[in-house]
């Protein structure tokens, strides 16, 4: 549940000095809890912060930085927080000026609390998986496909392939999983191709159960 | 009597298994909901449907209503629209009026509760005289209050403090507060005599009593006759298509009895309407909601023309209906609307002008927009998200330490 916390920063410096000073759980709300919030249906840009230097400053360079940026990259969030902090700081030392939001467009920071509640769906075989696949709510997609790779600590590792691996062996459906790039699609979408991927791989056999 | 297996078609079983499970973690909470009017406007027509739901799911609800004067009422718009940025002056007198109405109000109300759910500035102050009996206080800001007028918000901050959580529609809205804020969205019920789907012949049949012929497009916009949805701003615009484009404007409205600007701002919308046949004006009843539907079905655009809006409920049913809608790029509508997906965000009485005629010269264009609509209003703003978040605050606040909790 998304938890304003009232402050916001008006232009790139507030930004940079907020990054620094605040709660961890912010950053992490910015970067990947956003992703349950509403956004755009063609995802542009893959957090908040890239989101916001190209609506509210209108700035494509400093976006494209943040863009390029994978948090998946780093082992905690305080070297996440780190990466951010130095694109910034960077982007700021190059520049003769500090780029201000619109007006109405300020940066606004949130953290949220979570509640994780055990779906009463359940898969035994890759058929049930698929099928449930098809049922579970776009928030399930987001634990086990985004938080996960916080949770597991095992890097691009999310929850279905980790489960797929563990069950039933299959590296190449396994490595294509991983192989998805998160960034670029929406949670639905993300289900779809989930979905193909698996009757790609594996077609008649999703009813395997070893 | 509609039942919460009803939305499974429409949100999907899981979704409505999900409430249950929440309700049954929470257990039978009183919970208390109080606001100022039992008709009109948005957050009766939000509480009209939730309040039964929840109580399906094993909650003890209530829905109070504060009572009081055409002064109050007067004092109260004046804050709401300080909320909304307008520059207002409250004197003290008026600052006791409101506490003392509220006070007076305070004294009927008899009950206990678990909870308590205060809907905007009217009856917030009630939380001075009421505090003991109820365990948790929420404020819920339906407002669009990202610009509030200072002085009157350093009034309703000192009340708001007192509460141990509020919640706001998006988080632009949010102040600095020293507790807990959260964003909940409203919502629509896609199964309430205004959103169900109708037949076209019941359609036709509320068009010929409405008196509206379908021999040009229609161009909608149904609100509360209130400047910040300015309606005069939607005439000058289809002014503006007129010249070019052949269409009809139809402006449907009602009034509430907590807003007493309604009259005047009805009559300058009469006046800028003056001499054109193809604007028709209603003034509709509150319980109007079979002809909103059918004029929201039959219309071809859509539009929302604010200047100011915490969350126009008008937009998301128009949504739901598969219309594209041109909405003001102000508050809650920027996170309602997708711009060039669902619809069109605009600044000015020009650029809606525009993008009606835009909308009108491209059917297939308007079509497409509103299939899009109509999903995402399923994904992001049904009642049963709603009423799911409402069980998560009460969960989260009784357990105000724990950030992740797994049930």
């Amino acid at each position: 549940m998304p938890m304003p916390i009232g402050k916001k920063a008006h232009n790139l410096r507030e930004l940079l000095q907020a990054l620094r000073e605040l709660d961890e759980s912010v950053l992490y709300y910015h970067i990947f809890q956003s992703r349950l919030a509403i956004t755009q249906p063609a995802e542009e840009y893959p957090n908040e912060f890239a989101r916001w230097a190209a609506n509210a400053l209108q700035d494509s360079k400093l976006a494209e930085k943040l863009s390029s940026f994978d948090p998946f990259d780093y082992d905690n969030l305080a070297q996440v927080r780190q990466a951010v902090v130095d694109i910034l700081e960077e982007y700021l030392w190059d520049i003769p000026y500090v780029p201000w939001a619109r007006s109405g467009f300020e940066f606004h920071f949130c953290e949220a609390s979570t509640v994780v509640m055990r779906s009463q769906i359940r898969a035994h075989t890759l058929l049930e998986f698929c099928e449930s696949l098809r049922k579970v709510g776009l928030d399930s997609m987001y634990y086990h496909f985004f938080e996960a790779r916080w949770r597991l600590g095992v890097r691009k590792a999310d929850d279905f392939s980790f489960w797929i691996e563990t069950n039933f062996g299959l590296p190449e459906l396994v490595a294509a999983i991983r192989g998805i790039d998160i960034y670029f699609y929406s949670l639905r979408e993300i289900r779809d191709t989930l979905l193909g991927l698996i009757h790609q791989h594996l077609g008649d056999l999703c009813d395997r159960t070893q | 009597m509609i039942g919460l297996n009803d939305y499974a078609p429409v949100v999907g079983q899981e979704v409505i298994e999900q409430l249950q499970r929440l309700a049954d973690r929470l257990g039978p909470r009183r919970f208390i909901h109080i606001n100022s009017t039992r008709t009109g406007g948005g957050v009766a027509e939000i509480l009209d449907r939730a309040v039964p739901l929840l109580e399906q799911l094993g909650l003890d609800v209530k829905w109070e209503v504060i009572h009081g004067d055409q002064e109050f009422f007067e004092i109260t718009k004046a804050m709401h629209n300080a909320l909304q940025g307008y520059k207002v002056h409250l004197s003290p007198d008026m600052l006791d009026h409101y506490r003392e109405i509220n006070r007076e109000n305070a004294r009927k109300f008899t009950w206990e509760s678990d909870f308590v759910l205060v809907h905007d500035p009217q009856p917030a102050y009630l939380i001075n005289f009421l505090r003991p009996q109820a365990k948790h206080w929420i404020w819920r800001c339906h407002i669009d209050a990202s610009r509030p007028e200072r002085l009157v918000w350093k009034f309703l901050q000192e009340i708001v403090s007192q509460y141990e959580a509020s919640v706001f529609s998006m988080s632009q809205f949010a102040q600095n507060l020293p507790h807990p804020q959260y964003l909940i969205r409203p919502s629509i019920d896609p199964l309430s005599e205004k959103n169900r789907d109708l037949s076209t012949a019941e359609v036709r049949k509320v068009l010929d009593r409405l008196g509206i012929e379908r021999d040009k497009p229609i161009i909608l916009q149904v609100s509360r006759f209130d400047s910040f949805k300015d309606p005069v701003g939607v005439i000058q615009a289809f002014r503006m298509v007129r010249r070019h484009t052949p269409c009809k404007l139809v402006l449907a409205g009602g009034e509430a009895i907590d807003d007493p600007e309604g009259p005047r701002i009805f009559a300058e919308v009469m006046e800028a309407a003056k001499d054109e046949p193809d604007i028709q004006i209603l003034l509709l009843p509150p319980d109007a909601h079979h002809e909103v539907n059918a004029l929201q079905r039959a219309s071809d655009i859509i539009v929302q023309k604010s200047t100011r809006e915490g969350f126009g409920l008008t937009v998301t049913e128009a949504m739901w209906k598969g219309k594209p809608v041109i909405g003001g790029a102000v508050g809650g509508i920027v996170l309602q609307l997708r711009d060039y997906n669902t619809g069109f965000l605009v600044h000015s009485p020009e650029g809606c002008a525009f993008r009606i005629r835009y909308l009108l010269h491209r059917p297939e264009m308007a079509r497409r927009m509103g299939k899009m609509a109509r999903e995402f209003v399923r994904h992001h703003f049904l009642i049963t998200r709603k009423i799911r978040d409402y069980l998560t605050l009460m969960i989260l606040r009784e357990n105000p330490t724990e950030r992740i909790m797994e049930l």
